[in-house]
């Protein structure tokens, strides 16, 4: 009877996750809306195209998560191994850089414009920071109107620098709802299998990305199982140290 | 604000300038550790020039380094090089690669490219990575001092976006520097009280390139091989150069620079 009851309650919730599509509902639209940033800030820096690359994963490959101009097809979900090209070494030193091949010279971003069929001649790279981490880099390529030869300029560098910070904000946005896709996904395949979902969230929590917030979202649930005792214990800790943090951001009263 | 001793007004600094020699220099037995992102040994332009070539390699939780032989993973390193050599032809330089090596944090691995140049005692070391993971600012700082001690001269490149970066912005154990317009490397800037105190070209530079070919680069990590080259000369001259008196000459440097710019 009992068993019933929990099969009845999972299929409903796998009903759920399915008629909520967390990709359509969560992931898509960050990921537009990257988009339409990345072609927003390409006409204002006068650049062909532009692309977003994320780390995957604590190994530091890099993937294209978005893309615009003619491959921009082509692009997305392309991989780069950790620490190759330019973007690999932006990725690790955090540092803006502007490549351009000078007039003589051919074929530079082999790897990427060999799958693609472009030819890179002008590269604008920026890193993406969120928080005190670099999450992926930010690439403008070529330029869209005369001259075509011009290297991308210091000034250009500080202002794509600028619309990084946006699309940082963005993509740690699309990391956090990916992370929603993948779980509705587990469940929506089999919720009876919960040594598998167990298994994603420990990968998960190796994750350094996540790995903060999650040790102390388990910390606390492994303190409010042992009763309701702790519970509130936990409770009020978290609460005061909530109305602590805000107090001290406006006017303490010591009377 | 002004600072309890202005340097503009001090013509002391002059004191410091070391002999005009130092412009004739080559490097000429000199190596300089460049941790990057490897080099590309074969090209022309340094053929003959790279001292060591070594990876970093992840075992456990330790990073080791061991000879590698594959040369420039992203091109960076080639382009450094190729500053250092094009200021100081004799000057060799050895190179530590700590991109690549994946399975763990970035600025772990970084750090230990650093440590193995102190231990190996590479009197100058430049530096084109950084992190903003207060977590390292501690160790860094520290690696930092033991460089300092140790008498090896450090030079980083900063960045200019609005997180600091470590360890470009500590002040005393190492020299920083930003990229300016100005192409003429001989005349770089000594900015007295702030946070990186010095300007060198780092706008449209020409640099050899991975597979023989040449690019032109603009950022913070092309200007702080230009400080390197320029010390590399400065080393040959005086090879008991420490890092202190190495900052009091750049700055004794710019400062006649500046002024017979008016």
């Amino acid at each position: 009877m009992a068993e019933n009851r929990t099969d009845e309650f999972l299929e409903r919730i796998q009903g759920l996750f399915r008629v909520a599509d967390a990709e359509k509902l969560l992931a898509d639209p960050v990921k537009e809306a990257i988009t339409e940033l990345l072609a927003a800030s390409a006409v204002r820096l006068r650049a062909e195209a532009a692309s977003v690359l994320v780390r995957t994963a604590d190994s530091g490959d890099l993937k294209f998560l978005a893309a615009t101009g003619e491959v921009a097809d082509r692009i997305v979900g392309l991989e780069i191994p950790a620490g190759k090209g330019i973007a690999g070494f932006v990725l690790m030193s955090g540092q803006p850089l502007v490549v351009s091949e000078p007039d003589d010279e051919s074929g530079f971003y082999a790897e990427v414009d060999k799958t693609t069929g472009f030819s890179t001649k002008l590269l604008l790279a920026v890193p993406l920071r969120f928080r005190d981490d670099v999450i992926g880099v930010l690439e403008y390529v070529n330029r869209s109107s005369e001259p075509f030869s011009e290297p991308f300029t210091p000034a250009e560098m500080d202002i794509a620098a600028v619309y990084a910070e946006a699309v940082a904000a963005l993509v740690n946005a699309h990391i956090g709802a990916d992370l929603m896709c993948e779980l509705s996904r587990r469940i929506i395949r089999d919720s009876s299998e919960e040594s598998d979902v167990r298994a994603w969230l420990r990968s998960m929590r190796e994750n350094s990305t996540h790995a903060r917030a999650i040790e102390l979202a388990a910390l606390v649930s492994e303190l409010s199982e042992k009763g309701d005792a702790e519970v509130e214990l936990c409770r009020t800790l978290l609460e005061s140290l909530i109305g602590y943090s805000s107090s001290t951001t406006g006017r303490l009263d010591l009377a | 604000m002004t600072h309890p001793i202005d340097p503009i007004s001090q013509d002391g600094a002059s004191n410091f300038l070391p002999d005009p020699e130092w412009l004739s220099a080559t490097g000429r037995g000199v190596t300089v550790a460049m941790i990057d992102s490897g080099v590309d040994a074969s090209h022309p332009d340094l053929s003959g020039r790279i001292a060591e070539e070594v990876g970093a390699r992840i075992e456990g939780k330790k990073v080791t380094f061991s000879p590698v032989d594959d040369g420039d993973l992203a091109g960076h390193g080639t382009a450094c090089a190729g500053i250092i050599t094009q200021l100081a032809p004799e000057a060799k330089v050895a190179s530590i690669r700590v991109l690549g090596a994946s399975g763990s944090g970035d600025a772990q691995v970084f750090l230990a490219g650093l440590e193995y140049a102190v231990k190996q005692r590479y009197k100058i070391i430049n530096l084109s990575l950084g992190t903003t993971k207060p977590q390292f600012f501690a160790p860094l700082h520290d690696l930092l001092d033991r460089a300092y001690q140790a008498g090896c001269i450090v030079i980083a490149a900063a960045n200019n976006l609005p997180q600091p970066s470590f360890p470009s912005i500590f002040s005393s154990s190492l020299i920083s520097v930003v990229k300016s317009e100005e192409p003429d490397p001989l005349k770089f800037r000594f900015h007295y009280g702030e946070v990186i105190e010095l300007t060198a070209p780092g706008v449209s530079v020409r640099t050899p390139w991975v597979g023989g070919g040449y690019r032109t680069l603009t950022g913070n990590s092309f200007a702080c091989p230009h400080i390197t080259g320029l010390l590399a000369r400065l080393v040959e001259m005086h090879p008991e150069l420490t890092p202190f008196q190495a900052k009091s000459a750049l700055y004794a440097i710019a400062r006649s620079n500046s002024t017979e710019n008016g």
